[in-house]
């Protein structure tokens, strides 16, 4: 019985009823259609979940590869003395702001509670009541979204490591590494990209907008980079230039980093990484304008990059005369970290204006930093916080209506702010201004006081020796590097011509 | 009557699917029936706009399901093809001096970021642009991604991701020169050429076989004697190109200062990091499975899935059987078991696997690897003969295999395997408008549905293609590097080769171990402060100042 044809058994009811034959026939056909389409509709449903954890899941997974790509990228720009102390805070930070995430992070983003508000997320610390409290569409699914987002918070923490490199107390930056991913990170994220934050384009329909616009921070140039370049620039004001760096006149001494390979294996694989951050940010991906629009961010984000790169290339080049390679890799990053804001948004050619004067401002705030005597190794701040906020703005100036309504599920023909070059009016543009301006505030004031505070308790950097000898040997006991050639002692090594 | 029927309706019903549902949706339709004659209530009463609706919902969110799907398979896919420069740049600067390695790293980045500009302004226009005269020869549409949202991308209509996708490969394409002209290469030249390939010549090639436009692809709408090449992610689209694009760029600036000594015989010069080499393959082995499998471009049905799925066993087992080929060859000469040699070996097999892993038995995936490896081996030893210097081997590798892997197709390409991936629509008569053309090394049905020797065609259009590439690329990297030697601009002076590139063109070096003196925190003379150990010339180099 249960393997006949559901449409001959209802005929042969029906004919049983005195219908005719073909009547019946078509009568029962269009209801076990409809009977079908509902068992199409639940499995189709299933698809979708599986597809959206499988973009979820992959893409937090590139996002995480940048991991790598901070720690040889650090590892290769800092002088090798340094080299394990700095790998080891780029690990470290994975696993503290997962456990920090973990406690308290994920729920003051974006925990829904009993009161919700636009400053703080209030409900799922440690993950408590996940099935009542997640997102309301799915609750009790998508856990990928912690994994997803624990993956951007793990970037923001790592951002500063490169700023205050090679000589900030190891205890000092795992109590900051705690703070930032529990705390500083997870309130701005909660602004502008949780449903209830006050600051966020995307902030639920009920609720009213900042300037009927909010911010538009796709990917996270203003709430990942800014956050972490700015916590970065408060750290390495704070702790003071490395030993060295400037000389008793004030004049730059040059630290070359130990390893070029390692920074270009780091430039890719962070470039790698970058298709997971933006294309990614979509969120879902089971609708064609999704589709369209993590393809789009695919396009904008590598022509940004490539802008970016040679944009930096060339600028050195003309003050140089040389072609040099960490500038063309800071290039590429700093492209990514200005188009991520707005990846969803622009049009390709706007990417490449991006880019191209995201390189510019970041030269022109190094060359800044080395006339105020600030010493940032990796140029985080510059990269990482100026060009965030650049990015941020850019998307106020540029933002297309047509690709904020597939992006955001808005309807075109009500009111859409949009970019000040389009028809806007300038809201959006007043928007971003206002996020860049809350961000750098939120993040620099908690920072300069957290590492006030350390300092004042003479927490914040090694002391002279230490920094002379290199961490590796005074703190992590030895070096990056213990080569043996099989040749024996070196005079042997240099009769053999080695 | 209600409760009658509705009993008499579900115990007709017991077992099937719905069946409670479906009778009382019955019952309550022939209820309403009873006012109206039938033929009427189906007209007029049973919803069929509701219905039409629900399954119009379904459609266009089953449309967005599979857009979802494909775009993640390219966004995915092109990401890991992205990663191989990653592989590239870390296999070329180690398999080189340390003093020549920021040269290098730097080119491989600036592949990615030239190839890019010029993709997004000409390149993608070239190759897969279809304006109002569509031609065989070149794409003529969406410069600078212009009117994109109303033109076919290749695997769809306004698809941002193909861009990307096939910006992945170009890049690929442009990068793998570098190898062959390493050390010696003038930077300003490089430049050229990168952006010369990326928005030219390349994109041509890929126009000929990938546009539905193109006349050489066995997938065009009308291939050239109605078969056409199997290339399916470019063992000669992207592997002859660049490969020969390099061997003709080393073999015009000549070899490095001291590779060959006064009486012609090679001088060994070896990589400065066996590590780096290492993790460039491993770096491109994970890249490729972006490279063949995701090349499928679409993956929504059956048959598509399981063509992804054999792609990514044969790239495998050819990569393997390359591998081992390379090795144990290393090893009956050299008796040694080598390392580069092995590397080498496992490229050379993803090389040739990678014009036909979604048409071949995997079987024939081992086969075409090991053949791969030897024919690598070969190559390389007749370029020592010639004193052509290619320090990559990039020349027997990518080219070499390249062609060797076009080739293979023509011979093990499964008939079943073409027609699972290769959908010809029917002509207006219902005839196929094309056959499917097959392996010369089977047997296939023919036209008329009967089981036939292979006629040979695809074979000949694997080897038109290989003919054709070598003088597209021959007939346009000839005369733009000639033009650059005329000029003086193609090598760097001997000096500055002797000082390394680094030093004289990129203000420094790679590796900072021992400038800096003090950088471990031990003595500077102790062991261990040695980075690297090549970092100063080699004193086994020999320089050739005559």
């Amino acid at each position: 019985m249960a393997d006949e044809d559901p449409v001959a058994a209802c005929v042969s009811a029906l004919v049983a009823a005195s219908i005719t034959e073909q009547q019946a026939t078509a009568l029962c056909g269009q209801f076990a259609y409809s009977a079908d389409t509902a068992g199409f509709a639940d499995s189709l449903m299933q698809t979708n979940q599986g597809l959206n954890t499988l973009y979820l899941l992959s893409t937090g997974a590139l996002v995480f590869v940048m991991h790598a790509g901070f720690a040889m990228l650090c590892a290769g720009a800092i002088r090798s003395k340094n080299t394990m102390n700095i790998l080891l805070q780029t690990v470290m930070d994975a696993a503290v702001s997962a456990i920090a995430f973990y406690i308290l992070g994920y729920g003051f983003a974006y925990g829904i509670g009993n009161n919700p508000n636009g400053f703080i997320g209030d409900a799922l610390f440690g993950l408590a009541r996940w099935t009542s409290h997640s997102s309301s569409n799915d609750a009790g699914a998508n856990w990928q979204a912690w994994f997803f987002q624990w993956a951007f918070a793990a970037t923001a923490t790592t951002i500063p490591a490169g700023a205050v490199a090679e000589r900030l107390n190891f205890n000092a930056y795992l109590i900051y590494s705690f703070f930032i991913s529990a705390f500083v990170y997870p309130v701005v994220v909660h602004w502008v990209w949780a449903a209830e934050g006050w600051l966020g384009y995307a902030r639920l329909a009920s609720y009213s907008h900042l300037f009927r616009s909010g911010m538009i921070d796709f990917a996270g140039s203003g709430v990942v980079h800014m956050t972490g370049g700015f916590a970065g620039l408060a750290g390495c004001i704070m702790v003071g230039p490395r030993m060295g760096r400037f000389d008793s006149n004030g004049q730059p001494v040059e630290m070359p980093g130990h390893s070029a390979t390692l920074v270009v294996l780091g430039t890719v694989l962070l470039w790698f990484g970058w298709y997971g951050f933006n294309p990614g940010s979509q969120l879902i991906i089971n609708y064609t304008a999704s589709a369209a629009v993590a393809g789009r961010a695919a396009v904008t984000t590598t022509l940004a990059g490539a802008a970016g790169c040679l944009s930096c290339l060339l600028t050195a080049f003309l003050r140089h005369k040389a072609w040099d390679l960490v500038s063309g890799c800071n290039g590429a990053l700093v492209g990514f970290v200005s188009i991520t804001a707005s990846a969803n948004v622009v049009e390709p050619w706007a990417a490449l204006i991006a880019g191209l004067v995201g390189g510019w401002i970041f030269d022109a705030v190094c060359m800044l930093f080395l006339k105020l005597r600030i010493d940032d190794p990796l140029s985080a701040a510059p990269m990482h916080g100026f060009c965030g906020a650049w990015g941020v703005f850019f998307a106020g100036l540029l933002a297309k209506k047509q690709y904020i309504c597939e992006s955001y599920g808005r309807d075109c023909d009500g009111y859409v702010a949009d970019g000040l070059f389009y028809v806007g009016d300038g809201r959006l543009l007043a928007s971003q201004v206002i996020g860049i301006i809350s961000i750098f505030a939120w993040v620099f004031g908690l920072m300069i006081i957290l590492f006030g505070g350390l300092k004042a308790i003479n927490l914040l950097r090694i002391s002279a020796e230490e920094e002379q000898a290199g961490l590796d040997v005074s703190k992590h006991g030895g070096s990056a590097y213990n080569y043996d050639h099989g040749l024996g002692k070196p005079e042997k090594a240099q009769a053999l011509g080695l | 009557m209600s409760e009658a029927c509705l009993a008499a309706a579900k115990s007709a019903l017991v077992g099937v699917a719905n069946g409670d549902n479906l009778a009382s949706a019955i019952c309550a339709a022939m209820e309403a029936a009873v006012a109206v004659p039938v033929a009427r209530h189906l007209e007029e009463t049973v919803d069929l706009t509701a219905l039409q609706e629900t399954v119009d919902t379904l459609g266009t969110n089953l449309q967005g399901t599979m857009d979802g799907l494909n775009t993640l398979l390219l966004l995915y896919g092109g990401a890991l093809v992205f990663l191989m420069h990653g592989g590239f740049a870390m296999l070329e600067a180690g398999a080189i001096r340390s003093k020549n390695a920021m040269n290098i790293l730097l080119q491989t980045i600036m592949d990615a970021a030239c190839s890019a500009l010029m993709w997004y302004f000409v390149g993608f226009a070239f190759a897969f642009g279809i304006g109002d005269k569509p031609n065989k020869f070149i794409g003529n549409a969406m410069f600078a991604l212009k009117d994109i949202d109303t033109h076919n991308t290749g695997s769809g209509t306004g698809k941002w991701i193909d861009w990307f996708f096939q910006w992945a490969f170009a890049a690929t394409a442009v990068t793998i020169p570098a190898g062959a002209v390493a050390e010696r290469f003038n930077f300003n030249a490089y430049l050229g050429y990168s952006m010369f390939i990326g928005g030219w010549v390349y994109p041509v090639i890929a126009h000929w076989v990938w546009c539905i436009e193109g006349w050489l692809g066995y997938g065009v709408l009308e291939p050239f004697i109605k078969a056409g090449m199997i290339d399916f992610a470019g063992s000669g689209v992207i592997h002859m190109t660049g490969g020969l694009a390099g061997l003709i760029g080393a073999i015009m600036v000549g070899p490095r200062l001291g590779r060959f000594d006064a009486d012609g015989k090679p001088v060994d010069m070896p990589g400065h990091s066996a590590i780096l080499v290492v993790l460039g393959t491993v770096l491109l082995w994970f890249g490729w499975y972006g490279f063949n499998p995701a090349s499928v471009l679409l993956i929504n049905s059956s048959a598509y899935a399981i063509v992804c799925g054999r792609a990514a066993v044969c790239t495998t087992l050819a990569g393997a059987a390359g591998g081992v080929a390379c090795l144990v060859y290393g090893f009956a000469r050299h008796r040694g078991w080598d390392l580069v040699g092995l590397c080498n070996g496992i490229l050379c097999g993803f090389v040739a696997v990678t014009a036909c892993p979604h048409v071949i038995y995997p079987w024939a995936a081992i086969i075409c690897g090991l053949v791969a490896g030897l024919w690598f081996e070969f190559l390389c030893w007749l370029l020592l003969k010639l004193k052509i210097d290619d320090p990559l081997s990039a020349g027997p590798m990518h080219f070499g295999c390249g062609m060797w892997g076009v080739f293979f197709t023509g011979l093990f390409a499964r008939q079943q395997y073409i027609m699972e991936y290769y959908v010809h629509a029917p002509s207006a008569n219902g005839d196929l408008s094309k056959p499917y053309p097959w392996g010369a090394f089977y047997k296939g049905y023919n036209a008329d549905g009967e089981l036939v020797a292979s006629d040979g065609k695809l074979l000949a259009s694997q080897i038109v293609g290989i003919l054709v590439i070598i003088g597209w690329v021959g007939g346009m990297m000839v005369p733009f590097f000639g033009i650059f030697k005329f000029f003086g601009a193609l090598r760097i002076p001997p000096e500055e080769e002797e000082m390394g590139l680094d030093r004289s063109k990129h203000g420094g070096s790679a590796y900072n171990g021992h400038a800096a003196g003090n950088v471990h925190g031990l003595s500077p003379n102790a062991p261990g402060t040695d980075v690297m150990r090549n970092s100063s010339p080699s004193a086994k180099v020999i320089p050739v100042t005559a």
